[in-house]
């Protein structure tokens, strides 16, 4: 029964043209439109230039020493790091506050713990935590991220934090362009619009009077409710691997750097689609009107105010408060430098989110008489 | 025991009760009509048998299983037509006839065989691979009751299921209904057109305002308000010949209750049950009256629901 009911769900998604090209091709278009066509409006790279890091040892283990030191050798050899021994921590930090050296590190205690003391310069701040979050999973060391100075959140955000991950990662030998950027928050974009597809698939089946034979066909009605939402998952799947693989073979468009990220990436972008289309038949079983009407502006603007459509758009104290926009960074951070801490967070927040929503979708779906 | 038996029930939505009190019972194999004009709780009922809605107070047995208790061996029996075109616009006939029918739990080459017959049946075998947004009204219509019959059901319900069909779509709907009858199903039929109730439904029930105010066959019904048929002639009446004597002499026919003459108009009021018609033709041949028009009025269930309401039906 759950076959058959994922099945209709599919066949109805492919033959609806309206759906195909709201859920498929425009995303795509969108990519190219506003990653080639706009480009020259917006500031695709940030050079980070020379990065000075202050450093103190206090590992007790001679062979935490030995590869912190190596480590340190390996990265000074490279022009634009420096890395310098501190005799002060105290002074140092003092330093990092005044945006005299770009951050503090410390290495300590055993199992060696790495302390970051942070500067002033987020995007900055994000190569030194790429670097040592590198450097932690080979070392099996604890990464202790320290904000030395408070100012130094603030400032990342009025440096434009929404285009913050377009950095130019010269030491992972990627170029960014616009066209990177904006395959990703066309994701997010497609992601957060499937909100249609699921408020759509109760909706749907009202208006198609469809619902009442559903319901007293001889099924479990929570095993109906998630047949349903189930039967969403192929497009959800769909959509995400058609939008990466066009724009990655069309666009030359780059997502993260190795397969293993990738692969975590459309994880993450399947389980945010998989929530909101939860979110979406939820709504649709409360609410019988279409959403095209109601909450889907309200995503629009969330999505303007989040950057999605210009990197140039961050509004302090607003832009942050977005999911949206939280999405958008765990997306790059994960993109750009490897680092899973965001991505790890939305994609809990997520699984919870589904969860939560398909229980109260089921006992809605349960106890609702279709009148 | 009746395969459906509906005792008191009570339907209530906030204040407004939209079934009052019903009860009835439908015998196996049996085309049963449930008429009243719209909003008067047909469908409510439909709904409460198709375990659909559930209900304030009252009992239903289905086949001998309590709808409260059995919902799930009930609902395995139970084909629903409903009032409005349900199906989907994308899938094809085959499709949409095939995804409902497994939704009971039919497979493979049953699956395959039923959904083919239900749509043979419905005279829509030729279709099988169109989508429903070509097809006409009359052919959607139809598509509807396959997908409601596909699973071979022993009870259909259907609701008002030629509401905007062309005539000839209407009549290939009704004699697919009697036939789903004469394969051992029990049918219960809604409508608001008294001539398809009066047509098919072996019994009838009318509802008003939530209540049952009549209940039988169609003779039971109409006689409760009068068992007479007028039938009214037009003849030419020659010189001399005498007209009160030829009435007397037709109120002496048996079944005859009355006859008036209204200059050219003889009017007889007879017994339905005698339907003498014929015999009084040809009394006024016998006396060589040519008869220029006939007409004849039967009471039927507009009456009835006029007499009872003093409303008309529609």
């Amino acid at each position: 029964m759950m076959l058959e009911i994922i099945l209709k769900e599919v066949r109805e998604f492919l033959r609806d043209k309206t759906n195909l090209f709201f859920f498929m091709v425009f995303p795509v278009i969108m990519v190219y439109l506003l990653g080639n066509l706009l480009s020259n409006y917006d500031n695709a790279e940030e050079a980070i230039g020379t990065l000075t890091v202050h450093y103190m040892i206090e590992a007790s283990d001679p062979a935490d020493v030995m590869a912190v030191e190596s480590f340190v050798q390996n990265l000074t050899d490279q022009e634009n790091i420096i890395f310098e021994k501190t005799g002060s921590l105290d002074l140092s930090m003092e330093m990092a506050g005044r945006d005299e050296i770009d951050a503090v590190v410390l290495f300590t205690g055993s199992p060696m713990e790495i302390h970051i003391y942070e500067g002033m310069n987020r995007i900055r701040n994000r190569s030194v935590n790429a670097m040592m979050n590198g450097f932690s999973q080979i070392n099996k060391a604890v990464k202790v991220l320290a904000k030395n100075n408070p100012m130094a959140l603030a400032d990342a955000a009025n440096t434009g934090d929404s285009g913050s991950g377009f950095i130019e990662q010269k030491d992972l030998g990627i170029k960014r362009t616009m066209v990177d950027y904006y395959s990703i928050t066309m994701l997010t974009m497609l992601s957060f619009t499937s909100l249609m597809i699921g408020s759509i698939c109760f909706i749907g089946e009202r208006q198609d009077r469809t619902i009442r034979r559903l319901k007293i066909a001889p099924v479990s009605q929570v095993k109906l409710f998630l047949a349903k939402i189930l039967g969403l998952m192929p497009q959800a799947i769909m959509q995400t691997t058609l939008m990466m693989v066009l724009n990655t073979v069309l666009f030359k468009a780059r997502y993260a750097s190795n397969l293993i990220d990738n692969l975590y990436l459309f994880f993450m972008f399947f389980l945010i689609t998989f929530a909101v289309i939860s979110i979406g038949a939820v709504y649709g079983l409360f609410v019988n009107i279409n959403p095209m009407a109601t909450i889907f502006p309200v995503i629009w603007i969330m999505m303007f105010l989040s950057g999605t459509y210009s990197k140039g758009i961050f509004i302090d104290g607003v832009t942050q408060l977005m999911p949206i926009y939280q999405v958008q960074e765990a997306a790059f951070d994960l993109a750009l430098f490897g680092n899973y801490e965001k991505a790890n967070t939305v994609v809990l927040v997520c699984a919870v989110t589904s969860i939560v929503m398909l229980v109260v979708g089921a006992a809605e779906f349960r106890r609702r008489e279709e009148r | 025991m009746s395969y459906v038996y509906v005792e008191n029930l009570v339907k209530k939505y906030g204040d407004l009760t939209a079934v009052d009190h019903i009860s009835f019972t439908v015998e196996k194999e049996e085309i049963f009509g449930l008429l009243g004009p719209n909003g008067a709780g047909k469908s409510t009922t439909l709904n409460v048998i198709t375990t659909l809605t559930d209900f304030n107070k009252g009992e239903v047995i289905i086949n001998g299983l309590d709808i409260r208790k059995d919902k799930s061996q009930i609902k395995q029996i139970i084909g629903m037509v409903p009032q409005d075109i349900a199906i989907y616009n994308h899938l094809s006939a085959y499709e949409n006839v095939k995804f409902f029918a497994s939704l009971y739990g039919l497979r493979g080459s049953r699956l395959r065989k039923n959904v083919l017959e239900a749509l043979e049946f419905v005279g829509l075998s030729d279709k099988i691979k169109e989508k429903p947004k070509n097809m006409s009204g009359g052919m959607r219509r139809r598509l509807n009751i396959a997908c409601g019959i596909a699973h071979d059901p022993r009870l259909i319900v259907l609701d008002e299921p030629t509401v905007g069909v062309d005539t000839q779509s209407r009549e290939h709907i009704l004699n697919s209904i009697r036939q789903l009858r004469d394969r051992g199903a029990t049918v219960i039929y809604t409508s608001h057109y008294m001539q398809e109730v009066e047509e098919i439904c072996d019994r009838i029930a009318i509802i008003d305002k939530g209540k049952m105010i009549a209940l039988g066959t169609e003779r039971e019904l109409v006689s409760m308000v009068t068992d007479v048929k007028s039938i009214y002639v037009e003849t030419r009446i020659p010189a001399g010949f005498d007209r009160e004597a030829f009435c007397k002499k037709l109120k002496l026919m048996p079944g005859v209750k009355a006859v008036k003459a209204e200059d050219a108009v003889i009017r007889v009021d007879v017994s339905i049950e005698q339907n003498g018609t014929e015999r009084i033709i040809q009394e006024f041949l016998n006396h060589r009256l040519p008869i220029d028009n006939i007409k004849s009025e039967v009471p039927n269930l507009d009456t009835l629901f006029l007499t009872l309401t003093g409303r008309e039906l529609r």
